[in-house]
């Protein structure tokens, strides 16, 4: 979309839409939110950092149950895991270079959950749902109000740049969403433009006079409101950090942390190696919203087919990093589940809550008037995630080269903080994962007997 | 299937005003048609029409009703999730939600903002999947 130069598309229509069947469909409803509305109290916003810590600490991990995070996000919304994800690794620092040594607790309390709530007006609840994560929140400065930014933009406009300005976080996020920016690209282009400014690469004159330091929020706001505008240094910036460091040269590109040109969200692969490798394999790449070993633990697919490998309710971490075909098979699940997910127009929270909790595929049935098992929902995914990967190859996209930055996967390794000494294999993973789908493990090419198989033509017609 | 006109309408009009989707054509003092494609079922036609010459998708004619006897929603916030379906089922944009209703409980509520608007369909029962909105005569 970004190509034609087009921000979004509306679609409206005044005819009801129908369904075979409505009473299921409300029945199913009623016994989801019941999952949802379950809510517990909770500890205070104060103490999610320390659970992060802790969770660093133990040699061993817990599979995730999504009805605790659904707690958390029906309290806080995504912010419930700012402090958390810094203290546990799963947030990058300075520009991924960094960790919670670099931004500890005294810095991320600016952003802890509480602090953010405590700008809330009014919970905010997408479309037809009954969680309602977000909020309106009231703000200083000549907007007075906004959406309650997200984890993901206060992570990549906070931790990302070393900032603790919360009102500079709620700022921007307005200017972005009023400019139909991305946050988290927004942000890892900064971060990319301070490393620069910090090698010596970009100067002063380049920055218009920017003082690009760590965590200077009025120049990240400036260089923000300049890319919005394409105005000097903000022009240069605005398409990205790939296509910056291509044009500042002086091997920028060192500092320059995508996958395939989309900057990367705030989670980060060397804590959890599945979102590493759904960075490179999706065939947009760079999307953290598809897939992890930790959302495979929530989904809880296994609970509704037998075939896909269950998950030990306690491991040692180091179990990972081990690159074997159940991590595949994870991972591939994860991609044909959040495509039918996606399609269906589900919420990937909502799904967080498990699969015997939210009904995804009886919905499915009780809309269609079809009685067909999940295994047949997932090859409908699967169908679609080939169809996606035949589409780049066709338009000459090579998928190899949506490898993310050496410094996202643990070449070289941290020295300090939560990742250290972690690296993620990719090589085996990827070709593991291109193998689950029945695509070439070396050029992620789908064989022409998959594409038969997915009844997508025969092979070169459409790849 | 839709609400139709029979050849006793005397054009006066009332149904295609009150129309919410513009699915009633006809000139004044003819005969009135309802577009089949566009027809959303809400009933409105039927309860103005002071001819009896609407029937409903099942053949049956429909009773005209004073505008004070209209069924209207009464929303349950106990039962509520502010989920908002309601407001976007209704066809005449007459529901609105509330700010926060307290400051224990951060939600806004479905609440009628605009009564005259309400045409007395239903759809926001019909589609509330917790049965919070429940039709009461007034």
């Amino acid at each position: 979309m970004g190509a034609k130069r087009l921000k979004a598309v509306v679609l409206d229509g005044k005819k009801r839409i129908g369904v075979h069947n409505r009473a299921e469909i409300k029945r199913l409803s009623q016994l989801c939110n019941k999952w949802v509305q379950f809510q517990p109290l909770f500890l205070p916003g104060s103490m999610a950092a320390y659970v992060g810590t802790l969770m660093r600490v133990l040699p061993t991990q817990m599979a995730m149950d999504g009805l605790l995070y659904k707690i958390l996000l029906k309290k806080w919304g995504t912010g419930s895991m700012n402090q958390m994800s810094v203290e546990m690794g799963d947030s990058p620092i300075k520009n991924w270079k960094g960790s919670s040594e670099d931004w500890g607790i005294t810095h991320s309390r600016s952003v802890n959950p509480d602090a953010i709530r405590k700008h809330e007006k009014v919970k905010y609840h997408c479309y037809a749902c009954p969680l309602g994560c977000g909020g309106i929140c009231a703000m200083q400065g000549k907007y007075g109000e906004t959406h309650k930014p997200e984890y993901e933009s206060v992570l990549a406009l906070g931790g990302l740049l070393m900032n603790t300005d919360l009102e500079s976080i709620f700022h921007l996020c307005e200017v972005l969403n009023r400019a139909g920016m991305d946050t988290i690209s927004a942000g890892a282009t900064v971060a990319f433009a301070i490393e620069c400014y910090e090698a010596g690469i970009l100067t002063k004159e380049d920055t218009d006079g920017l003082e690009l330091t760590w965590g200077n929020s009025n120049a990240i706001i400036a260089l923000i409101e300049k890319m919005v505008r394409r105005e000097g240094i903000g022009d240069l910036l605005a398409d990205g950090s790939k296509a910056a460091a291509r044009k500042i040269g002086k091997n920028a590109g060192n500092y320059a942390m995508h996958a395939g040109g989309q900057e990367l969200p705030m989670h980060d692969g060397r804590n959890d190696p599945g979102y590493g490798v759904h960075y490179a394999v999706e065939p947009a790449p760079g999307r953290h919203n598809v897939g992890a070993q930790m959302y495979y633990e929530m989904f809880q697919l296994w609970k509704v087919m037998k075939s896909l490998p269950r998950v030990k309710p306690l491991y040692f971490k180091g179990r990972k990093y081990v690159a074997d075909e159940e991590k595949a098979a994870m991972a591939a699940a994860c991609s044909k589940f959040m495509n039918v997910v996606n399609c269906a127009g589900l919420c990937m929270f909502g799904v967080f809550l498990g699969a015997k909790r939210i009904p995804a595929f009886d919905w499915l049935n009780a809309a269609t008037g079809w009685h067909r098992p999940p295994e047949h929902y997932m090859e409908i995914g699967e169908r679609i995630q080939t169809l996606k990967q035949a589409f780049n190859i066709r338009q000459g996209v090579d998928p190899r080269t949506f490898w993310p930055a050496g410094r996202v996967i643990g070449r070289p390794p941290q020295t300090k903080g939560a990742n250290r000494g972690r690296s993620i294999n990719m090589e085996k993973m990827i070709s593991d994962y291109y193998t689950q789908f029945g695509w070439d493990p070396e050029t992620g090419r789908p064989t022409e007997k998959t594409m038969a198989r997915l009844g997508l033509g025969a092979g070169e017609d459409v790849v | 299937m839709s609400y139709r006109i029979i050849d006793i309408c005397n054009g006066c009009g009332a149904c295609r005003r009150l129309c919410p989707v513009d699915a009633i054509r006809g000139e004044k003092n003819t005969l009135h048609a309802v577009v089949h494609d566009m027809c959303i079922e809400c009933g409105a036609c039927g309860r103005v029409c002071p001819v009896r010459a609407v029937t409903d998708p099942f053949g049956t004619v429909c009773t005209m009703l004073k505008k004070s006897e209209w069924e209207r929603p009464h929303f349950d916030s106990k039962i509520c999730m502010s989920c908002g379906i309601c407001i976007d089922a209704c066809p005449v944009h007459c529901l609105s939600l509330s700010g926060a209703a307290s400051s224990n409980d951060p939600h806004g509520y479905p609440y009628m903002a605009e009564g005259k608007k309400c045409i007395g369909c239903g759809f926001c029962a019909r589609e509330c999947p917790v049965d919070a909105v429940t039709m009461v005569a007034p």
